[in-house]
């Protein structure tokens, strides 16, 4: 098993929180990120600090991708039964901002399963409120 | 030709730089900690990028039509047409489709060379704009 990178900043998790393994370096570069078991369901976070922030203190929607495009991925990875999978296409929609200083969580649904592509729908949300939902399209490697 | 950076502050500036000619084309180089575990440009910054360049053809030309008009991203949609490699240098381009009153439709492109790396689209919304 591969070491887990680095993250350049530390951050504690937040409580009942673990770090999340990362092995891709862009996203160690912009963690640490979290995550935790909720009956059975795997939810992720991360705190969003100055780094993620554009000139205003909103999140910047490039991070908020960065978020999205990590752990929808791992969603169809698990979906595609651990096959590598690459995205084919992400949308997401803004829905309110988020600051500095908040902390995102993320949900994810498999909304479908064929055999070369994988349908990974996720909301986004900082405690009771939704900050973004997001749709994406994921490729099965190797299959057709 | 002489380059400036844009989105100069936080999330830009910390996954950037990404810089931009005299000509209006936006140019970003893929370092190590740009890529993903299988060594290609991360996902993720190429929707960054893909953002960084939406958004500022996006905030110029709000700003053209109402001096102080600042904008708020709705909506980005990405398609992810093939891999960046590290070394590469991205260009990338954006235009308006096109721009009401208080909503801008933005469309652009990521390429390396003549290869298409991503396209992409985005729905902005235009803010200080009732007043005009």
């Amino acid at each position: 098993m591969r070491q887990p990178l680095p993250s350049p900043v530390n951050v504690e998790p937040p409580q009942g929180w673990k770090p999340s393994d990362l092995h891709d370096p862009f996203e160690a570069y912009v963690g640490p990120l979290f995550e935790r078991e909720e009956n059975g369901e795997r939810i992720f976070g991360f705190i969003a600090d100055e780094r993620h922030a554009d000139e205003t203190g909103a999140v910047h929607e490039g991070m908020l991708m960065t978020f999205a495009d990590a752990f929808l991925g791992g969603a169809a990875h698990r979906g595609a039964g651990e096959r590598s999978c690459v995205t084919l296409s992400l949308q997401a929609s803004f829905l309110t901002e988020a600051r500095a200083g908040d902390f995102i969580e993320c949900r994810t649904r498999i909304d479908r399963t064929t055999r070369a592509i994988i349908f990974v729908s996720g909301r986004f949300s900082v405690g009771d409120e939704d900050v973004m939902t997001a749709t994406s399209l994921w490729k099965v490697l190797g299959e057709r | 030709m002489s380059s400036r950076q844009v989105d100069t502050s936080g999330f830009g500036a910390y996954a950037g730089p990404v810089l931009r000619n005299e000509a209006g084309a936006f140019t970003f180089e893929i370092a190590d900690h740009h890529l993903n575990g299988a060594d290609r440009l991360h996902g993720g910054m190429m929707m960054t990028l893909a953002a960084i360049v939406l958004g500022a053809v996006a905030r110029e030309t709000a700003a053209e039509k109402t001096p102080g008009a600042t904008v708020r991203p709705l909506s980005l949609n990405c398609d992810f047409v093939s891999a960046g490699e590290k070394g590469d240098t991205v260009e990338g381009r954006a235009d308006v489709t096109r721009a009401t009153r208080t909503v801008l439709f933005i469309s652009g492109e990521l390429r390396v060379g003549s290869r298409m790396l991503m396209t992409a689209t985005g729905v902005y919304a235009i803010s200080g704009a009732e007043k005009a």
